[in-house]
């Protein structure tokens, strides 16, 4: 009676406009079965848009959207059998909690028994049977948003939309709902898609994320190699903590390149692809990526230490290069090998593969 | 710094004391009036008796008073419930839509409030006796309609916009058409909002004089109407009886409301 397996879910080049504005340009997405596709990217990027498309509430400018291969473009918002749990979990406020859940079901005229049946179910489903005679404004925080997660599964939809659900929770809970909720869409074998700007977020409960920038898809990947295959100078900057140093490419030969950094050295570093001698790029590299040095030597640069700060078992130091570019660099925290503050030779981590990208040679 | 607080606190307070003293104030005085043992209407009252709430009372000797307030009732009734529901649908349709013709409208349905009432009621006169009616109870509540529905529409309209989109998202995802929306979640949720704008208009109908004014006949005689006419004729105390009765009624049915829906702060939205 419910999804137990999983739909495939297919947006095939939608493209949204309000007005002069467009909001999803060009977008293809290929959801599988099963599968918890993260949209990430910051306010205004498209991906809230994009999820209303799949819900229905927004009717695209061009492209589809099927499941399971078939079209539901056509559909109105209340035929797509598509769960949605918002950010304000939208719980009617006049019902109690077991008539929020009973709802989806008495709208489409199922048999009463079977309703009675199907909320217990989910009210166990989602540790809730104690509460199902309460308000949504008698629950938490993290009770309401099971609440809407219970009224979302009770109608089997074949997509679970997820638009920012954890947002509106405090930390500590945060990570206890998304938990649960990666527990019952495996449980459930539901498809997903979650929207976030929150990156761990996006890493934690994803199986696959696409960054989405202006509208566009900039990568679509898993979380790991998101993480460290960044394909774009977007993705590496809005994922995780990276460190940006231009330079000049100087040559490419089997699979490296050599670097010129304005910060005053010349490093090689590896790369999947050839960039034309003398092309303006940019060095992107993880503050874990990079390595402190007391000497100088080939593929260092001088760097002035201004502070360092104990993270756990790292040090954090924050830097700065000769021409005024800050970085931020993590190591192991091995005893006071290194004078806390002063000047010293910064260099990459020698298995570590940081992001090289093209940039506009006007900026 | 402490004297300026004060002086602040000082002269916020007298400002207050004014306003209450200019709403309470006569108020006060006509339900004091009410009670006199005297034989006219004078404050502050000689003495006090029931006399004239118990000649009010009297079914025959103030037949036409009931008379009228029995119009008076029905009309404001009918009104509230013409009002309401013109005001329900008008909120549902206009709610968090914009563009020249949305906003058009909605000015539309709020003009009454600023149209001036005795323009109106002598508009509504001639235009119903240009089309062949005779003034009546009927007319009267259209014309009462047609005035208090924006009291409505403003408590209903702020109700709707305080609505959450994502509750209608939410319910059409889960599979439910508009009307069944409609009926389990938007009716439900701005219910108090509908409530204290009926409220507003069954009051508003019952003390309406302009519109009455014009299109009351001889057989539709309505309360403040009446009231006036005492007033003018004999000074009769038990207009004071009447006001007293009306105070009293609005002021356990806001009590009601204030309980029920919140009705203060539906206003203030």
């Amino acid at each position: 009676m419910s999804g137990e397996q999983g739909h495939t879910l297919d947006i095939d080049s939608v493209t949204h406009r309000y007005g002069p504005v467009t909001a999803v340009a060009d977008v293809s997405l290929a959801v599988r079965a099963g599968e918890i596709v993260a949209l990430l990217g910051p306010s205004g990027c498209g991906k809230t848009t994009l999820l209303r498309v799949v819900a229905g509430f927004v009717r695209q400018s061009a492209g589809s959207v099927r499941i399971d291969g078939k079209a539901i473009d056509h559909l109105p918002a209340n035929l797509r059998n598509v769960g949605i749990v918002f950010q304000s979990y939208a719980l009617f406020p006049h019902m109690t909690v077991a008539h929020n859940v009973a709802y989806g079901l008495q709208a489409r005229g199922v048999p009463r028994g079977d309703v009675r049946r199907a909320v217990e179910r989910f009210l166990e489903v989602v540790r809730l049977t104690d509460f199902r005679d309460r308000l949504p404004r008698q629950l938490s925080g993290g009770q309401q948003q099971r609440v809407a997660v219970a009224r979302a599964l009770a109608v089997a939809p074949t997509v679970m939309l997820l638009d920012e659900p954890f947002s509106a929770l405090d930390k500590g809970l945060r990570l206890d709902m998304q938990i649960e909720i990666k527990r019952l869409q495996r449980q459930f074998g539901l498809t997903a898609i979650l929207v976030t700007h929150d990156q761990d977020e996006a890493m934690s409960v994803a199986d696959r994320i696409a960054v989405m920038n202006h509208g566009r898809v900039e990568q679509f990947d898993t979380p790991i190699a998101v993480y460290d295959r960044p394909a774009t100078l977007f993705v590496s900057g809005f994922i995780g903590t990276t460190n940006l140093l231009r330079g000049r490419a100087l040559e490419s030969a089997n699979g490296t390149t050599l670097v010129e950094l304005e910060a005053g050295a010349k490093l090689t570093v590896p790369t999947d692809r050839a960039f034309a001698a003398g092309a303006a790029v940019m060095l992107s590299a993880r503050p874990e990526q990079l390595r402190l040095h007391a000497e100088a030597a080939a593929g260092r640069w001088r760097v002035h230490r201004r502070l360092a700060v104990p993270l756990g078992p790292n040090t954090m130091h924050d830097l700065e290069t000769r021409d005024g570019v800050t970085l931020k660099l993590v190591e192991p925290r091995l005893g006071p090998s290194v004078e806390p503050t002063g000047d010293a030779w910064c260099g990459l981590r020698p298995d570590a593969r940081p992001g090289l990208f093209d940039i506009a040679t006007s900026t | 710094m402490r004297a300026k607080d004060l002086s602040y606190s000082v002269v916020i307070g007298l400002l207050a004391g004014l306003g209450f003293l200019i709403l309470i104030g006569p108020v006060v005085i006509v339900l004091l009036t009410s009670f006199t043992q005297g034989r006219s209407i004078r404050f502050p009252p000689s003495g006090l008796s029931l006399q004239w709430y118990q000649l009010l009372f009297d079914s025959v000797r103030s037949s036409q008073i009931h008379r009228a307030a029995l119009n008076s009732l029905e009309v404001a009734v009918v009104a509230m419930v013409g009002a309401t529901v013109l005001a329900t649908l008008a909120s549902v349709a206009l709610a968090r839509r914009s563009g020249t013709w949305v906003r058009a409208l909605d000015t539309f349905f709020m003009s009454p409030l600023i149209l001036p009432m005795l323009a109106f009621g002598l508009a509504a006169l001639m235009y119903f006796t240009f089309m062949g009616f005779r003034p009546s109870l009927a007319l009267i509540a259209i014309g009462h309609v047609v005035v208090v529905a924006p009291l409505a529409l403003r408590t209903t309209s702020a109700s709707m916009s305080q609505l959450d989109p994502a509750l209608l998202e939410s319910s059409a995802s889960l599979g439910a058409s508009w009307l069944y929306t409609f009926r389990r979640v938007t009716l439900p949720v701005i219910a108090p909002g509908i409530a204290a704008g009926a409220f507003l208009a069954f009051v508003g109908s019952l003390d309406n004089v302009p519109i009455s004014l014009f299109l009351a006949g001889p057989r539709s005689d309505m309360l403040p109407i009446r009231m006036w006419g005492m007033m003018e004729s004999t000074l009769d105390v038990r207009v004071a009886a009447v006001s007293g009765v009306l105070i009293a009624t609005v002021l356990v049915l806001m009590l009601v409301m204030e309980r029920v829906v919140g009705l203060t702060r539906r206003l203030r939205d």
